[in-house]
């Protein structure tokens, strides 16, 4: 093996050396000179998986070899006590999909102002604001939610692709739809709170019960729903975009829906207060949203959404654009008014319906027989549907403040009175709709 | 040709056996590698997925909130495993000095052996090359690649022009190297690692005392198993210095993002790396043994892509010219697996790696004169063939080979030497319509 290295063989005879060399060992530095000056890392802190920050890596580097990217990894929940750490731990750029973990480290003045040339990139998309208004983070990509479809699976229901949320609703979906649960996947509370904002609170919530009694669950991220859809075992997902578009882009053959009321989701990126190197840090700021930094996001490994508007005239036809999107009403969804609310939505989504969900299917598969027969269950349904709180009791800063730590890839964390009384109360309900089945001879 | 050649080239062109049902894929997309075996049980499934998570988790310095995969390093290459096993395929190496090694590593010792016979680590570097480190530790040095360029001929007067990396090191943290013995690696691909591991230690033995043509040689490596404390068959990694998956596994997790297991409880630090040796750790072990059996059941049951095209004119001419020439005689077609103590589902099988599992002598050319065990500086373990024309598709490059330096399968072929020439030289050879059916054969694969 041919080698040169800067530092020289020390304490080995000429005739030792020669012999190493001939047997593959390294010979002394051999007049290579070394390398420039080793460069100045920038190091990142971020939840991008290996697709994205290895192509990240490798293009910000061969555009500025004066930097080397440090890349760390981190939840959104975990990245936030490692950032209030002494120096923030070292880091210069947060880099994730994460809303509220950007706005509470803007709260607490641990993000400096990223002052880098904006131009091209707009404020917002739709009703989802993309730049922090004191300039101290702003979007670096987006996804958007919507289904996955497998068409094989589809048909022989008899069910026609849904466009929306309410379609989802239909009883023939019974048992093949595959939620993820919000309560434990990071990308599914906006999910939520989509239909919450687009149908209202009541009806929203109404549309919840009844999708999730035809639903099964999945625990972790989007790929486990494309695996269930891909199987066949369940018809129709609910996801994130991009999990399911990139599995397309490998070969997949699904279909992916975004319905007419969608959402989008954000990745932010700021520069720390205490950025060892605010301006490597700007500079890959810069780059990723660059022209070339956002192109790379199309990769068919990545498949996620530029900020940059004028990216989309390159890519393929059949690439989703948010923005024309968004100029068709699509995307009214505002992140930010709903952000402190999420996790308050999440976990009475678990409560009432995740929690007991054999009784909730049970249940609505009783009421969808019944109304098949032309049974009057009107009232167990409203029952069924009702919320376990107002939409004000929800707003209360109060509750916020006791889940605020309640943030992206949180698990099995003690629960809450609130929740410990939602659940009961989501018992309760079922418990009643059970009575009012019976009354009605359902 | 010599007889046993003969006899492989006639069961090629009568079709030998094809492997099972149960363990190969259909699938020739983008997503061909990353295909579990079909049929797997709902239970299976679910270690499927959860052995997937892990090989594509990052790696979280300790202490973190997410305990269950916190420990990266103290020294490491990469933050996670597909970072080197791109799409579960190979990696490739750097361009150039301008890029990072990424799915590339460097192995390192000095001369001698370790007490079970291994490679003795560098004092202070260990045995492998982390130029990462957690914060608080450095990391060790930066490797840089260079290509040198040299150019062969074949038969019909075609230049070839085929590149050999040069390696140098820079800012090292832990003194000089001064005598070490180096072998760049990338990463192989992980597909139908559970069928490998499945041939008994009897079968690479009678494989090894087989009179072969051409003065092909071949021979079982013997390696340390740190489970069972013996020297056994060697059956993973460029010189098959690991003798089963589960080691493989471990050692990895070790050696490239310094993640501890009950196999390799100790962390990644030389004597004088104080640092490293004072870091939190993310737990005695970090990766615990159900992780290790999650990884394990993943890469055991991800299936092997199904030959593709064989009807196709050019494919049977390429099949026969690809025993004609010798190249069969270590790129085994078929093996039969024997009982594996975990997964049955791999079991007493016929599968078609084209492979021996054999080291050999390939020559100069692709020395790195890093002994490993048995495996002399000139010998590596014959890579399986299965799988290898979806490469593009898959990887996105055609580099081959276990440092990257063969721009295609044509640069492969060309770097064989040792017990290999004598099928190099027929390849060199032959005219350019049975060259490319020999590829269109190793890519129908």
């Amino acid at each position: 093996m041919a080698v040169d290295i800067e530092t020289g063989l020390q304490g080995v005879s000429r005739r030792r050396v020669l012999s190493l060399f001939a047997h593959g060992l390294l010979a002394a530095a051999v007049g290579r000179p070394a390398l420039a000056a080793a460069p100045s890392p920038v190091v990142v802190l971020t939840a991008y998986p290996e697709e994205v920050m290895a192509r990240f890596e490798a293009a910000f580097e061969q555009a500025h070899p004066e930097y080397r990217l440090r890349l760390l990894w981190r939840m959104p929940h975990d990245a936030l006590p490692y950032l209030r750490q002494p120096r923030q731990g070292g880091v210069d750029v947060y880099w994730s999909a994460s809303p509220r973990t950007f706005a509470q480290l803007a709260a607490e003045g641990r993000l400096q102002p990223l002052a880098i040339d904006r131009s091209g990139l707009p404020d917002h998309v739709g009703g989802a604001a993309l730049a922090d208004p004191a300039g101290r983070f702003t979007a670096t990509e987006m996804a958007g939610y919507g289904f996955v479809v497998n068409d094989a699976a589809l048909g022989p229901l008899g069910v026609k692709s849904p466009d929306d949320w309410a379609a989802l609703a239909d009883p023939r979906l019974a048992g093949r739809i595959v939620l993820p649960n919000p309560a434990r996947v990071g990308f599914a509370p906006v999910l939520v709170d989509i239909v919450l904002q687009a149908y209202g609170w009541e009806k929203g919530w109404a549309l919840w019960s009844e999708i999730a009694g035809l639903a099964t669950w999945v625990d972790s991220g989007g790929t486990f729903v494309s695996d269930e859809v891909g199987s066949g075992r369940a018809a129709v997902g609910v996801s994130i975009d991009f999990f399911v578009v990139s599995a397309i882009a490998n070969g997949a053959p699904l279909r992916f829906i975004y319905p007419s009321h969608g959402g989008i989701n954000p990745a932010h990126i700021a520069i720390t207060a205490e950025a060892a190197n605010p301006e490597g840090a700007r500079a890959f700021a810069a780059f990723v949203l660059s022209e070339s930094g956002q192109r790379i996001l199309a990769h068919a490994d990545i498949r996620k959404l530029p900020v940059r508007p004028a990216v989309y005239s390159a890519l393929p036809p059949d690439y989703h654009d948010p923005f024309a999107a968004a100029a068709r009403g699509a995307y009214d969804y505002d992140g930010v008014a709903s952000r402190d609310r999420l996790p308050v939505v999440a976990s009475v989504f678990e409560q009432m319906l995740v929690q007991g969900h054999d009784t909730l299917a049970g249940l609505w598969a009783r009421i969808h027989a019944a109304e098949a027969r032309g049974r009057d269950v009107s009232a167990a349904r409203k029952r069924l549907c009702a919320p376990l709180l107002s939409e004000h009791e929800a707003g209360v800063p109060n509750l916020h403040r006791r889940f605020r730590a309640r943030l992206e890839g949180t698990q099995d964390q003690p629960r809450l009175r609130e929740e410990i009384a939602w659940q009961w109360s989501a018992a309760k309900a079922r418990a009643a709709v059970r009575r009012l089945l019976e009354e009605a001879g359902a | 040709m010599r007889r046993g050649a003969v006899l492989l080239a006639l069961m090629l062109m009568t079709g030998g056996a094809v492997a099972d049902d149960g363990v190969t894929t259909t699938e020739r997309g983008r997503d061909a590698y990353s295909q579990p075996f079909p049929g797997l049980d709902a239970g299976e499934r679910e270690q499927f997925v959860r052995g997937r998570s892990l090989f594509r988790q990052a790696w979280v310095v300790a202490p973190s909130r997410d305990e269950r995969v916190d420990g990266l390093g103290p020294l490491y290459n990469r933050l996670t495993c597909i970072s080197c096993h791109p799409k579960n395929g190979r990696g490739r190496a750097p361009d150039g000095p301008g890029s990072r090694m990424q799915a590339m590593l460097v192995r390192l010792s000095v001369p001698g052996t370790d007490p079970h016979g291994g490679p003795k680590p560098h004092p202070r570097y260990g045995d492998q090359l982390n130029e990462e480190g957690i914060p608080g530790v450095s990391g060790e040095g930066r490797a840089v690649v260079r290509w040198d360029e040299h150019e062969v001929s074949l038969g019909d007067g075609e230049r070839i022009r085929l590149r050999k990396p040069r390696l140098s090191f820079h800012e090292l943290s832990y003194g000089a190297l001064a005598q070490v013995l180096v072998s760049p690696r990338v990463g192989p691909p992980v597909y139908g690692l559970g069928l490998l591991d499945a041939v008994s230690g009897e079968t690479l033995l009678a494989l090894a005392a087989e009179r072969k043509p051409d003065g092909v040689r071949g021979r079982v490596n013997r390696v340390w198993s740190a489970q069972r404390m013996r020297l056994e068959a060697g059956r993973f990694g460029h010189k098959a210095n690991t003798p089963d998956l589960r080691q493989q596994i471990a050692g990895a997790m070790v050696g490239d993002l310094g993640i501890t297991s009950s196999m390799f409880p100790r962390q990644n630090c030389s004597e004088v790396q104080s640092d490293c040796k004072h870091a939190v750790d993310g737990g005695q072990p970090e990766l615990t043994d159900t992780q290790l059996d999650d990884l394990s059941f993943y890469l055991a049951h991800l299936a092997v892509p199904a030959s593709r095209d064989g009807d196709h004119d050019d494919v049977r001419r390429g099949k026969a010219t690809f025993a004609a020439l010798g190249c069969a005689v270590c790129h085994r077609p078929q093996l039969v697996t024997g009982t594996h103590p975990n997964f049955p589902r791999v079991s007493v099988r016929t599968i078609e790696p084209y492979t021996d599992l054999l080291v050999h002598d390939m020559g100069e050319g692709l020395a790195d004169g890093r002994p490993d065990f048995l495996a002399g500086g000139r010998e590596w373990r014959t890579p399986p063939l299965w799988g290898i024309g979806l490469t593009e598709v898959v990887g996105e490059h055609t580099f081959y080979l276990h440092d990257g330096r063969a721009r295609n399968l044509t640069e492969a072929i060309l770097w064989h030497g040792g017990e290999a020439v004598p099928a190099r030289n027929r390849f060199a050879a032959l005219d350019r319509q049975a060259r490319e059916s020999l590829l269109a054969f190793l890519n129908s694969l």
